[in-house]
């Protein structure tokens, strides 16, 4: 932490927001539509973060009974008015976005993959539920996949407003003034270090640690976790937060899939099968779950079963096996999210990746389980356990529906999978003004954060609350930001 | 008929309609409405690769959606507009009426005379899938 004002800054502006996604979009917008001049500092030589890359829907609740239903799911990890407070500004998302020159759609999806996003609640049997409408930004595929085009509404905000926006410029440091109040930010910039002096406040938009190491094995359920999103996002706002005192929250909490780790690509493939002849298996063969009922953000929960014995995750990494069929149906690596869709064409009948040695292949189960390391009896009785279910229509090892099933037949196929986090959710602790509040829950002076970097999602995740969040406290912040009184 | 509700029939029937093609292959996801893929048929006794593109539209849960699919294949030779429409009525407790309508359009008048009685052929063998197939499940 650096005390005390810097002897010369090197540049200032009214608020200075840390990291340039859809929370620092609706933070900078806001602030500057209430007349303050706006620095963004993004760490990447792009902004996006994860929200150009996500599936890219926002939620739009139709009903107050979206409050019940989030602090159910909140497991009263979040306080109840900031849950309100959320609920009655995310209905107002699809206005502000038609305020800002926007449009929006139904998300109405082909629900044809295991995993896939669906169009209601990830959670359907909680009261409340039947609020959860999502929406993506309007348009057709021609003009570019949901987060493609979220992001150019987004980022078209910042440019219609020209709002100074620093790319390739990390944040460093908060600075406080000797009475704790935040004065400012170190950021670098083409090697150089540079003090900015935000007049009003600073704003930490800069998402959660889904690419630091050492955050993901002190605090995650499951070990090791790959992932899929942006690889910017290392925990930078945390570890700056923490250093001037600031409470954390959600650190245990994440959204996480699964996904293959290719060697030399930094992120991980999100992994998801477009036919119903697969299933999963731990390291000793064994299935462990209904492969086909996993909520799309919830993996890590059946992921992270601790072995006690053994000292050991047992499904980590696990192995999806499948058959010929789902290999010629379709990729198993969707285009449509994740940081590798733009950088790897995966094949369209996985043949690439089999010469690859990304997907391994056996005749037989029995010479499939020798490749990946496997008892070749457990893995023959598994699958053979798993057919004889499937001929009577009924998982009795875990309840698979029936029309999730179908028996597989040599040849068979494999992939290595891994716990991989869509986004971590933990971070600064906030209050519902986006305040960043210090461990005896007191507002840290000019501090605000919004966003996935300490999200109010502290059990489990309702899909398109990333984004429906990020706006919402992003709005907040940025207009909170603007009214605080300029200091000399 | 379908002895299953009409939310329940609308839950099963994406996955229904892509498993009952089963002659359907590297199909592309492109976006959660649109995919594209390879669709394996027999013409005139020859087998053929049509390429197929299609987009979920009209979408009205749990009424009714439309899938519309361009279809090209033989070289170019053949091309044609298809527009599929799926509609779930109940009928009484627990019972759902399943209506399927087809209506093709762009199609030239050769391709049309040589391949439509094959497409309707192809078309009604797989409604008749899908339904055998949502039977069985209901």
């Amino acid at each position: 932490m650096r005390v005390g004002i810097p002897e010369k800054w090197d540049t200032e502006y009214d608020v200075v927001v840390v990291g340039w996604g859809s929370a620092g979009t609706a933070a900078a917008v806001t602030a500057h539509d209430q007349g303050a001049k706006v620095l963004i500092l993004e760490k990447m030589a792009d902004g996006g973060g994860n929200t150009r890359i996500c599936g890219g829907n926002i939620i739009i609740p139709k009903g107050k009974e979206f409050i019940e239903y989030l602090d159910i799911l909140s497991f009263q990890t979040t306080e109840r008015e900031i849950i309100e407070i959320f609920v009655e500004e995310a209905m107002k998302n699809g206005e502000w976005i038609r305020e800002m020159g926007g449009e929006v759609q139904v998300f109405t999806p082909l629900e044809v993959a295991y995993p896939t996003m669906i169009a209601g609640a990830g959670f359907p049997n909680v009261r409340g539920a039947e609020t959860v409408v999502k929406y993506n930004i309007k348009g057709t595929l021609e003009e570019g996949k949901p987060s493609q085009r979220l992001w150019k509404f987004l980022s078209g905000l910042v440019a219609k407003r020209k709002i100074k926006v620093l790319t390739s410029t990390p944040a460093k440091e908060l600075i406080s003034s000797p009475g704790g109040e935040i004065t400012g930010v170190i950021a670098e910039s083409e090697g150089k270090t540079i003090s900015i002096k935000a007049r009003q406040a600073v704003i930490l938009t800069c998402g959660g640690y889904e690419n630091d190491p050492r955050m993901k094995w002190d605090y995650l359920p499951v070990k090791p976790a790959m992932f899929l999103g942006t690889p910017g996002n290392t925990g930078d706002g945390i570890r700056m937060v923490q250093k001037i005192g600031g409470d954390i929250w959600h650190m245990t909490r994440l959204s996480c899939l699964i996904g293959f780790q290719a060697p030399g690509f930094e992120a991980a493939f999100w992994v998801s099968f477009l036919s119903e002849g697969f299933i999963f298996v731990d390291k000793y063969g064994r299935r462990f779950v209904n492969e086909a009922g996993i909520e799309i953000h919830e993996y890590y929960r059946e992921l992270s079963h601790f072995d006690v014995e053994k000292m050991e995750f047992p499904r980590v990494p696990l192995w999806a096996i499948f058959d010929e069929p789902t290999r010629r149906r379709g990729p198993l690596s969707r285009g449509t999210a994740g940081y590798n869709r733009d950088l790897y064409n995966w094949s369209l009948d996985n043949s690439a990746e089999i010469a690859k040695g990304w997907i391994l292949q056996g005749k037989t189960a029995a010479e499939l389980a020798g490749k990946v390391s496997v008892d070749p009896r457990i893995l023959e009785e598994t699958i053979a356990r798993y057919n004889q279910y499937c001929r009577a229509g009924k998982d009795e090892d875990f309840g698979r529906a029936r029309e999730d099933l179908r028996d597989l037949k040599p040849p068979l196929y494999a992939i290595q999978l891994w716990p991989a986090l869509i986004n971590t959710q933990g971070g600064p602790r906030r209050d519902k003004e986006s305040r960043v509040l210090d461990p005896e829950g007191k507002p840290i002076p000019r501090l605000y954060a919004a966003g996935e970097l300490g999200s109010i999602w502290g059990y489990l995740y309702q899909g398109a609350c990333n984004i429906g969040e990020g706006l919402v406290f992003g709005r907040i912040a940025g207009k909170n930001a603007a009214a605080e009184k300029p200091r000399s | 008929m379908i002895e299953a509700s009409r939310d329940r029939v609308w839950r099963l029937i994406g996955k229904v309609i892509f498993s009952s093609l089963s002659n359907m292959e590297n199909v592309e996801i492109l976006d959660e409405n649109n995919f594209r893929a390879i669709l394996r048929m027999k013409v005139l006794g020859l087998p053929v690769n049509m390429k197929l593109k299609g987009e979920m539209v009209d979408i009205s849960p749990p009424d009714s959606f439309s899938v519309k699919l361009l279809i090209k294949g033989l070289g170019g030779w053949f091309q044609a507009d298809q527009k599929v429409t799926f509609a779930m009525t109940p009928v009484e407790q627990g019972k759902t009426a399943l209506a399927c309508k087809a209506t093709v359009e762009n199609i030239g008048l050769l391709p049309r005379l040589l391949l439509l009685g094959e497409a309707r052929r192809f078309a009604r063998s797989t409604f008749e899938a899908i339904e055998k197939r949502l039977q069985e499940l209901a």
